[in-house]
């Protein structure tokens, strides 16, 4: 197989993936496509001898992680909340505290299609781009690559445990903001 | 078993990471619990909608201006 072959079997695998995982982590297309491109650079100048690895995979989202936060640095940050104030908050007898009408809100009945449509859907695209980027960049890896915990913290250079509990405050500082703005129309 | 350790505990719950035990007791909570009820379900709808909402797809002319940009790259090399 040519370099060009190669190259273009290793587009066909990866370049959908590098892109989705860039966009998630920088929610910039422009900055992903650089990304994109920064990544297929260095696999060009890694050459053949990574065709076919198993590990090549694990290596290219590792890149793609580390150049996108790389992009994001000093960028749009201005979008971003802190994560703390969209966390649950509790009484001192550990039950939810706040308005009862919001602890029990539930909207996961709604249908997808209208959650995922119009205004519903520009809050939710807004709530992630309030996350922090490195709490994006372990929710793409786990819940749209679908990878394990293991192989995000492999990826992002973490412990397992420190992958679950970012998962886990990204999810719920989602949810957070959600709730919130479903309830507002925000 | 309080809602806040509910909550603290509620991914391995919806990734199915959880030890049996555990689960039951969970699950025991969650049945007297009306906010910690709201709180999985929309949790769980949460994380439907961000792997969703994530699955972005590369535009066709930016895979176009890839190729090329590859194609320079491997002359060039």
């Amino acid at each position: 197989m040519g370099d060009g072959e190669a190259l273009e079997a290793l587009m066909s695998r990866y370049a959908s993936r590098i892109y989705r995982l860039a966009y998630g982590i920088t929610r910039s297309a422009p900055d992903a496509e650089e990304v994109v491109q920064d990544v297929f650079l260095q696999i060009v100048n890694k050459g053949a001898g990574f065709e076919g690895r198993a590990a090549l995979g694990s290596w290219i989202y590792r890149i793609t992680t580390n150049v996108s936060l790389n992009k994001r640095r000093g960028k749009r940050r201005e979008l971003e909340t802190p994560l703390d104030e969209l966390l649950p908050t509790f009484l001192p007898d550990g039950h939810r505290a706040g308005d009862r009408a919001f602890v029990v809100a539930d909207w996961s009945s709604t249908p997808d299609r209208e959650l995922l449509a119009g205004e519903s859907r520009r809050l939710l695209e807004a709530a992630i781009d309030r996350l922090p980027a490195h709490y994006r960049a372990v929710l793409v890896l786990r819940d749209v690559e679908e990878l394990s915990n293991e192989e995000v913290a492999e990826i992002v250079g973490d412990t397992v445990a420190a992958v679950k509990t970012r998962l886990h405050r990204a999810r719920m500082a989602l949810r957070e903001q959600l709730t919130r703005d479903l309830r507002t129309g925000a | 078993m309080t809602c806040r350790d509910a909550i603290d505990i509620l991914a391995d719950y919806v990734d199915g990471a959880m030890p049996a035990e555990l689960a039951a007791e969970l699950e025991r909570h969650l049945a007297g619990c009306e906010p910690c009820r709201a709180y999985l379900a929309t949790y769980r709808k949460t994380g439907m909608l961000g792997a969703i909402a994530g699955r972005v797809d590369m535009p066709a002319e930016m895979q176009t201006r890839l190729r090329r940009f590859l194609s320079e790259q491997l002359r060039r090399a």
